[in-house]
């Protein structure tokens, strides 16, 4: 057993890269950005939260995070569901191929959609060439396109989430039924709503492929104001709502699912 | 499985069809011989193979992401695996508080990570931009390394250890004969990890990028926004085959579901 003081010692260079790397800039930042005064930033904070093009970038990225919420479950439980209580040797490869994309990286993920959904892209070419329409629609820069793309990359999440719940329910049991519902309750509240909506809100490769300049998000927008116009009150501020947006969901779904543990 | 389950069946049919369809029209795309990105792809080619790993932009940035995801990963596991031993040997107080410390960089937004390092170290102490994305990645990936090494150590038993040094081994060869091939698979699954989360992240790499040091997933994305043609669809590819040899080597080691149980639970 280690005693007090080397435990301490072993934790000091972690400690070292937590504090310089991450946890003194990040306050830092919402504090005194260069140049910036604290004051500046709830002044712009302010701001954002009146102007109505910036209500919008933040009611799209809320809004678009619900949706791909929802679609994550509606979709990713039934794979989940079938995975867990399939006996076919079929279900270790779906399995797998459900985990895959995970390792894969985001962009060549969602670089996909710009084939897909892109003016030559199949199903423009598909639509036009069945002469269901005489132009492609415009489906690529759309929130639509956002919705699929995002929908793509946290599905797997959603997925595992929901098969170790499911898996742990013993199928033979009286009430099995009844103890599937309750931990679907809980898996939803507690894993998949904070793991799934944080990504969505946070996520930049997505919006600024599938969306463009036409649809921005959060992400986007922050990455135009500390690159582009260098606004760093502006930059600071959409950190802090993207971070208090986060933080107050996972929160709060957090309360649910122990509510409903009790109840 | 399908018949017995129709509203099920259909919804698991669609989400493997949004999971798995592009990613096939990426590669697709790739073998291309014309010159433009569209579908149905015309005739068969292996040019913009040639053309992407022929391109320096490409492959410096390659080179770039391999340097900058094997480095930190392996002061992420020097960093992280210590730290480990103290959350779960040591004689610590308040020891929850540290590893939720520890697992804290998981619940900010990485954009926000990104954008505190770029103010605060590039700007304000004016540190050059790799060393800063360095400490960025190692400290992405500490959550990792204490988490799926933590959960291998969680299965060892200290009184082997305890055993080893009663029996006259020192403190470290008991930890090194004993303990450690007992945490192989923790360390091994926490290394792939951490080098495939280092190799694909964008946020990080995307606001502490230089002149110098681009990382292949940001060049790809600021390629893409400028010409629109096959090669990137040939460089996704070859990510795509890189990505599938990791997977495989994860299957045949450790188990896949088993290094992303690791990380939901």
């Amino acid at each position: 057993m280690t005693s007090r003081k080397p435990a301490l010692l072993l934790l000091l260079p972690g400690l070292a890269f937590l504090l310089i790397g991450f946890a003194v800039p990040s306050l830092a930042m919402l504090f005194a950005p260069p140049g910036v005064t604290a004051g500046e930033i709830v002044g712009r904070l302010g701001q954002m939260l009146t102007d109505p093009f910036d209500l919008r970038i933040i009611g799209r990225t809320v809004g678009l995070g619900l949706v791909v919420t929802v679609i994550c479950v509606a979709l990713g439980f039934p794979v989940a569901y079938l995975l867990a209580r399939s006996t076919s040797r079929w279900s270790g490869v779906l399995l797998a191929l459900a985990i895959f994309p995970l390792l894969l990286s985001n962009v060549v993920r969602t670089f996909g959609w710009l084939v897909v959904l892109g003016k030559n892209g199949a199903i423009g070419q598909l639509l036009t060439t069945l002469g269901l329409v005489d132009e492609a629609p415009q489906l690529l820069y759309t929130e639509l396109a956002i919705v699929l793309g995002l929908t793509q990359l946290f599905l797997p999440l959603a997925i595992i989430s929901c098969y170790s719940a499911v898996a742990q329910v013993d199928p033979g049991l009286d009430d099995a039924a009844r103890g599937l519902g309750a931990s679907r309750t809980r898996t939803f509240w507690s894993i998949v709503v904070p793991l799934v909506f944080a990504g969505s809100v946070t996520a930049y490769t997505t919006p600024y492929l599938l969306g463009g300049s036409g649809q921005r998000m959060l992400a986007t927008q922050l990455f135009s104001y500390s690159s582009v116009t260098i606004d760093w009150a502006g930059a600071s501020a959409t950190a802090l709502i993207m971070t208090v947006l986060v933080f107050v969901v996972s929160g709060l779904s957090s309360l649910v699912a122990r509510k409903g543990a009790t109840s | 499985m399908t018949t017995r389950r129709p509203v099920a069946g259909t919804l698991a049919v669609a989400g493997y069809v949004v999971m798995i369809v592009p990613i096939l029209f990426v590669v697709a795309t790739a073998f291309t011989s014309e010159r433009t990105l569209r579908f149905p792809p015309q005739g068969f080619s292996l040019r913009w193979f040639e053309a992407a790993l022929g391109y320096d932009p490409f492959t410096q940035a390659l080179v770039s992401s391999l340097q900058l995801a094997l480095i930190a990963t392996v002061l992420a596991l020097l960093v992280g695996i210590p730290a480990t031993l103290a959350i779960h040997r040591g004689r610590l107080p308040g020891k929850g508080l540290v590893e939720a410390l520890f697992l804290s960089p998981l619940i900010v937004p990485e954009l926000v990570v990104g954008l505190a390092l770029y103010q605060q170290l590039v700007i304000g102490f004016r540190l050059d931009a790799f060393p800063v994305l360095l400490i960025g990645h190692t400290v992405l990936m500490l959550p990792y390394a204490v988490r799926v090494t933590g959960a291998s150590l969680a299965l060892a038993d200290p009184a082997l250890e305890e055993a080893a040094r009663g029996l006259g081994a020192s403190p470290l060869r008991a930890f090194v004969t004993v303990t450690l091939p007992l945490l192989r698979p923790g360390i091994f699954s926490a290394a792939l990890l951490s080098f495939v989360t280092s190799f694909n992240n964008v946020p990080l790499s995307l606001l502490l990028q230089s002149r110098d040091f681009r990382t292949l997933p940001v060049t790809m994305l600021d390629y893409v926004q400028q010409s629109y043609d096959p090669m990137v669809a040939a460089m996704a590819t070859l990510i795509l085959a890189g990505t599938v040899v990791i997977a495989v080597i994860a299957e045949r080691t450790v188990g896949f579901a088993k290094i992303f149980g690791g990380i939901n639970r």
